[in-house]
C-alpha cells in the first residue's frame, strides 16, 4: 500500500480474460467442440484488440492516500495519446520533467521522469513541488521565497544555470520537456541539492563587510554617513547579489581551476571597495591582486550571462583589474618622486 | 546524540536573529560563544522578502515629525491593542537602527542632500519609511550576514532544524536539532537562547510569505507548554499578486498607486476618505473583499481567484525603475505584466502574524500571562508578541521591531551571562528520548500522505479564517483541524534517507502548523468583537468594555486553555478609529 504504483486499468480484463479464454479454447478443441472453440477464440481476439487500442491510454498514479492522478505515461508508447487525456482545466498541459537526481549512495546522477500538470503561470519550482507533494516525496531540492530574492533554488534547467522559481515552464520547453539537473560546479549532496560550504568560504575570502574605524559610532549611531546619489550608484548594481551560486557554476575557469576565487566573491570585493562609506581603501585591491584573485579571470563572462539579478560579476572583475593597475601606477610614481 | 555547548543559541537567522548576534557579540567584546541555528542558509531567511522599508523618525525638524506622532499612528493602527510602553520603546529606538544599517552597508536611497530618503506608508501620517529601492529587507539581510560572518565567536549552523525546545523548571536548557545535510540529531545546550524564527503565514495557501515561514519557533514554545498571545490576529496584506500570492509592496501605493474596481473607480474613497489607498492594511483588505463581494471585482482565468486592480501606470517608468524595480521584475517574470503599462491583479493574502510567543516589553519569554519568566529565554521579531502591533501592524514597523528588539535582546543576553555562573546538566534519558523522536517519525507505518494534510489545512484556513470571519466558518475550521490532527497520527514518511531528507523536515513543519492552526482558531472563536485584523460578522464592533485585553493561549492535555492579560496604556486613550 505504501509505494506509489502505476496501474493500467484497462489491461486487467484482457490480462485475466485472454488466458482463460485461450485455455477454454484449447480444452474445447481437445474435447471436440470446435464451433464453441471458434467463438471463444474470437472473444479473446476482441480482448487483445481492446488491450492494444486502449491499454496505454489511461495511466494513473495511485497514491497511498487513496487519491488517483491521471497521467500521461512518462515513457510515451503511443504517441498522440496525450491529446485524449481530459484535463481538469482547458488551459492545463502535462509536461514531462526529466530530473537528473544525484544519488549519494551510488555517487551517480540518475534520471527520473515525471508527468506534471502545468498552466501558463507555472514555473519549474511549482512543477518540482507538485512532484514532491503528489507523486514522489523523496525528491530533494532547496527552495524558499519563490520570488527570486532568497537565492535557494539555483539549478541547471535545460542546460542553463537558472533559478527554478523564475523559470516559466511553458516558455522554456525544449522538445516538449523540461530537463533539470543539480549545479555540477558545486559538490553534490543529494538529488538537486549541492554543498555550499565552499561557496560561502570563497565569499568570506574577500572580507565582505563594511570596514570602519569609528566603532563607537558604528554600534551606537547618532548620525548618518553622508552618501551622494552618484556615490550610491557606483556600488549599487553589485549589491544585488543573492548568493545563489549560479555564476560559480557557469564559470569555465572555476570549473577547471578550483584555486580561482570566482566571480561571486570578486564582485562583492568590488561592491565593498566602491562603497564611499568603506575605510579599508586600497588594501581591498591588494587582497585580490593575486593570480587566484582577479588575474585568473579570463573574461568569459558566462557569470554575467547567467546572473538572475543582473549583477554583472565579469564587469566588476574588470573594474577591479583597472583599479589595481591604476593603483600600481600611482605607487610607482610616488616611489620615484 | 551528541551535545554541543554554547553561551547563547539563536534560533533563526532573519533580521531579528542576526541583529541580536551582532549586539550580543559587541556588548560582550566577543567573549560569548554564539550558535545561530537556521533551517535555511542564513542569508536566505524570509526577511529578504521585506520590500517597502523600515519606519523611524530620522529628521524630525525638517519633516515636522516626532516620535510621539509615530507612536500615536502605531497605536491607532493597532486598534488600541498595542502595549503603549512597548510602542514608545520602538519609536524611540527605530531611528538609531536605521542609522546602524547605514553604518553596516545598506544602500539606502538618498536625496539630493545625501539624506536617507523616506516614503509614505499606510497609516503613517508623515512619510517616515526609509527604503533601499523595494528590496529593503534583502539589503538589510545581506549587510547583517556579511557583518555576522566576520565575527569569530559566532558559529552559523546552516540547514539545521530545531524540533524541540527543552525548558526545565522554568529555565532554558537547549534545543534538539537535526542537521539536514547528515540526518544526525544533536542537543544544542546553552545558558541562554533567543527565538527569532518569524511568523506562520504558511498556515494559509494564499500567502505572500516564503515556503519556510511555518512558525516553528512559536510552535516549539507552545508545545513546551509556554503561552502564546493574540494568535487570532493574522494580517492580510491587501495587495498580493494573483495567482501566486507574491507581495506587491505597500510602497507601490505609498508612491501613488491606485486601487481600482471593475467599474474603474478608486473605491477606497468609500472606506477611508482621508487616507484612501494608504489606510492601514486591515481596512484596505476589508475594502477589497467588500468590493469583490459586491460584484465589483474581476475573476482570474486559470486560478479562478477574484481580484481588483492595482494601477501604477501613472507613476512613470523612472519612478518605478528607481523605487519599485523588484515588483516590476516580479510582475514581468511571474505573470508577464509590465506595471509601467499594465494593471496588476491583486487580492489580500496572509502576510504577518501579529500574535506570537508571550513576552514582556524586553522580549523575555513569559511562563504565564504577565509575571513569571522563563530564565534565559527571549523571543523577538515576528515570532514574539511584545506587543507593538496589537491587532493590526502598520507597514514598515516590522523591520524596526526586528532590529530594535534584536539589539535589546542581544545586549540583555550579554548582561545576563555576566551574572549567571550556573551550568545546566542534561540527563542521558533526555538525550535518548529526544533522539527517539526522529526515529519514531521515520518508523511510522501509516497510510496518509503528509502533504495531503498540509494542503487540506491550508485550504481550511484560506476558506474559514480569512479577512471576514463568521462563527459557523470558524467552528467548521476547528472541527476540520481536529480531524487533520487525528489523520496526522497515521502519516507515512516515504523518504528514509539520511542525507537532506526534506520529506522528514516537511513533516516536522506540518506538525507545527497543525498546532498553530488550532491555537489561531481557538483564539479567533473566543474573541467576540471586531478589532483590527480580526473581523467577525456577528460582532461587527470593537468592544473596549469587554475585550480591550490580550488573549493568552496555553496548550493543555487535550486542547487549549485561554486566559487574558491587560493592555498597557500610557498616554493614548482608546478612541474611534476613523481614517
Amino acid at each position: 500500500m505504501k509505494e506509489s504504483w502505476v496501474s493500467l486499468p484497462t489491461i486487467y480484463v484482457p490480462m485475466v480474460g485472454v488466458p482463460i479464454l485461450l485455455f477454454a479454447y484449447t480444452v474445447s478443441i481437445v474435447a471436440g467442440f470446435q464451433s464453441i472453440g471458434r467463438i471463444l477464440l474470437a472473444l479473446s481476439m476482441v480482448g487483445l484488440f481492446v488491450f492494444g487500442v486502449s491499454g496505454f491510454r489511461d495511466v494513473y498514479i495511485n497514491h497511498w492516500n487513496g487519491k488517483r492522478t491521471r497521467l500521461r505515461p512518462a515513457v510515451t508508447i503511443n504517441k498522440g495519446s496525450a491529446a485524449d487525456v481530459t484535463l481538469p482545466r482547458a488551459e492545463a498541459k502535462i509536461v514531462n520533467f526529466h530530473v537528473n537526481r544525484f544519488n549519494p549512495e551510488t555517487q551517480r546522477l540518475e534520471e527520473s521522469v515525471y508527468g506534471v500538470e502545468t498552466d501558463s503561470f507555472s514555473n519549474v519550482l511549482d512543477g518540482l513541488l507538485k512532484i514532491k507533494t503528489e507523486s514522489d516525496p523523496t525528491l530533494s531540492m532547496r527552495y524558499s521565497c519563490r520570488m527570486g530574492i532568497c537565492g535557494s533554488c539555483g539549478m541547471v534547467i535545460n542546460g542553463k544555470p537558472s533559478l527554478a522559481c523564475e523559470t516559466n515552464v511553458w516558455k522554456n520547453l525544449r522538445e516538449d520537456k523540461i530537463t533539470v539537473a543539480p549545479m555540477l560546479g558545486h559538490p553534490l549532496l543529494r538529488d538537486l541539492v549541492t554543498d555550499f560550504d565552499d561557496f560561502f568560504e570563497r565569499h568570506l575570502f574577500v572580507n565582505p563587510y563594511l570596514f570602519r574605524n569609528d566603532l563607537v559610532e558604528k554600534y551606537h549611531p547618532t548620525v548618518q554617513y553622508n552618501q551622494t546619489k552618484e556615490e550610491l550608484d557606483k556600488f549599487l548594481p553589485f549589491s544585488d547579489c543573492i548568493m545563489c551560486g549560479l555564476c560559480l557554476d557557469a564559470c569555465p575557469v572555476v570549473n577547471t581551476n578550483q584555486e580561482f576565487i570566482g566571480p561571486q566573491a570578486l564582485s562583492q570585493a568590488y561592491r565593498y571597495y566602491a562603497d564611499s562609506r568603506d575605510e579599508a581603501g586600497k588594501t581591498r585591491l591588494d587582497h585580490v591582486d593575486l593570480l587566484k584573485g582577479v588575474w585568473d579571470c579570463e573574461f568569459a563572462a558566462s557569470c554575467s550571462d547567467v546572473c538572475p539579478k543582473g549583477v554583472d560579476p565579469a564587469f566588476a572583475i574588470q573594474l577591479l583589474k583597472t583599479e589595481i593597475i591604476k593603483n600600481d601606477f600611482i605607487k610607482r610614481k610616488e616611489s620615484k618622486s | 546524540m551528541e551535545t554541543l555547548d554554547f553561551d547563547l543559541t539563536i534560533l533563526g537567522s532573519g533580521i531579528a536573529g542576526l541583529t541580536a548576534a551582532i549586539h550580543a557579540t559587541n556588548a560582550s567584546k566577543g567573549n560569548i560563544k554564539i550558535a545561530i541555528i537556521t533551517k535555511l542558509h542564513a542569508m536566505r531567511s524570509h526577511s529578504v522578502s521585506a520590500e517597502g522599508g523600515i519606519s523611524g523618525v530620522l529628521y524630525p525638524d525638517e519633516t515636522n515629525d516626532s516620535t510621539e506622532l509615530h507612536a500615536y499612528d502605531t497605536i491607532k493602527g493597532s486598534d488600541y491593542l498595542a502595549d503603549q510602553d512597548a510602542v514608545e520603546l520602538l519609536v524611540k529606538n527605530a531611528p538609531t537602527e536605521v542609522r546602524f544599517f547605514d553604518h553596516i552597508g545598506v544602500s539606502w536611497n538618498r536625496d539630493d542632500k545625501s539624506h536617507i530618503q523616506q516614503r509614505a506608508f499606510g497609516g503613517m501620517s508623515i512619510p517616515r519609511t526609509a527604503f533601499a529601492a523595494d528590496k529593503t529587507g534583502f539589503f538589510m539581510m545581506r549587510a547583517l550576514y556579511d557583518e555576522v560572518s566576520s565575527m569569530k565567536n559566532v558559529s552559523i549552523f546552516h540547514e539545521h532544524f530545531a524540533y524541540s525546545l527543552i525548558v526545565e523548571r522554568k529555565k532554558f536548557v537547549g534545543f534538539s536539532v537535526i542537521d539536514l545535510a547528515t540526518g544526525s540529531s544533536s542537543l544544542f545546550k546553552a545558558k541562554t537562547a533567543i527565538i527569532a524564527t518569524g511568523g506562520a503565514s504558511r498556515l494559509y495557501n494564499f500567502t505572500t510569505t516564503a515556503h519556510s515561514t511555518t512558525g516553528d519557533g512559536i510552535a516549539l514554545a507552545y508545545k513546551a507548554g509556554l503561552p502564546l498571545k493574540d494568535m487570532e490576529f493574522v494580517q492580510f496584506h491587501p495587495t498580493a499578486l494573483v495567482p501566486n500570492g507574491i507581495l506587491i509592496t505597500e510602497a507601490a501605493r505609498g508612491e501613488g498607486g491606485y486601487l481600482l474596481n471593475s467599474k474603474g473607480e478608486r473605491f477606497m474613497e468609500k472606506y477611508a476618505k482621508s487616507k484612501m489607498e494608504l489606510a492601514p492594511r486591515d481596512i484596505v483588505s476589508r475594502a477589497i473583499i467588500s468590493e469583490i463581494k459586491a460584484g465589483n471585482g474581476f475573476k482570474h482565468e486559470g486560478s479562478g481567484l477574484e481580484y481588483i486592480n492595482l494601477d501604477l501606470t501613472h507613476l512613470g517608468e523612472k519612478i518605478i525603475n528607481e523605487r519599485l524595480p523588484m515588483i516590476k521584475e516580479i510582475a514581468q517574470k511571474s505573470i508577464n505584466l509590465n506595471p509601467v503599462k499594465e494593471l496588476l491583479p491583486v487580492r489580500p493574502a496572509a502576510h504577518f502574524t501579529m500574535g506570537g510567543i508571550n513576552t514582556d516589553i524586553f522580549g523575555r519569554v513569559l511562563a504565564d500571562e504577565e509575571k513569571d519568566f522563563v530564565k534565559g529565554l527571549w523571543a523577538i521579531g515576528e515570532c514574539g508578541c511584545v506587543s507593538v502591533h496589537g491587532s493590526n501592524r502598520l507597514g514598515s514597523n516590522s523591520l524596526s521591531q526586528c532590529s530594535v528588539w534584536g539589539r535589546i535582546a542581544g545586549n540583555a543576553v550579554a548582561k545576563y551571562l555576566e551574572l549567571d555562573k550556573s551550568s545546566n546538566s542534561t540527563s542521558n534519558e533526555l538525550l535518548k528520548s529526544e533522539e527517539r523522536k526522529i526515529l519514531n517519525l521515520l518508523e511510522k507505518k501509516g497510510n496518509t500522505n503528509p502533504y495531503f494534510i498540509k494542503s487540506e489545512l491550508q485550504k481550511t484556513m484560506d476558506e474559514n479564517l480569512y479577512v471576514y470571519r463568521n462563527r459557523e466558518d470558524m467552528m467548521r475550521a476547528r472541527r476540520r483541524i481536529a480531524d487533520l490532527k487525528e489523520a496526522f497520527k497515521d502519516i507515512y514518511i516515504q523518504d528514509k534517507g539520511k542525507i537532506f531528507n526534506t520529506n522528514l523536515r516537511d513533516v516536522l513543519e506540518i506538525e507545527n502548523l497543525l498546532e498553530l492552526a488550532e491555537a489561531v482558531t481557538a483564539c479567533a472563536i473566543n474573541r467576540r468583537e471586531s478589532r483590527g485584523a480580526h473581523s467577525v460578522i456577528e460582532h461587527p464592533r470593537r468592544d473596549d468594555v469587554n475585550w480591550l485585553k490580550h488573549t493568552i493561549i496555553y496548550k493543555t492535555g487535550n486542547g487549549t486553555g485561554i486566559a487574558y492579560a491587560p493592555v498597557r496604556i500610557t498616554h493614548w486613550k482608546p478612541e474611534p478609529r476613523v481614517y
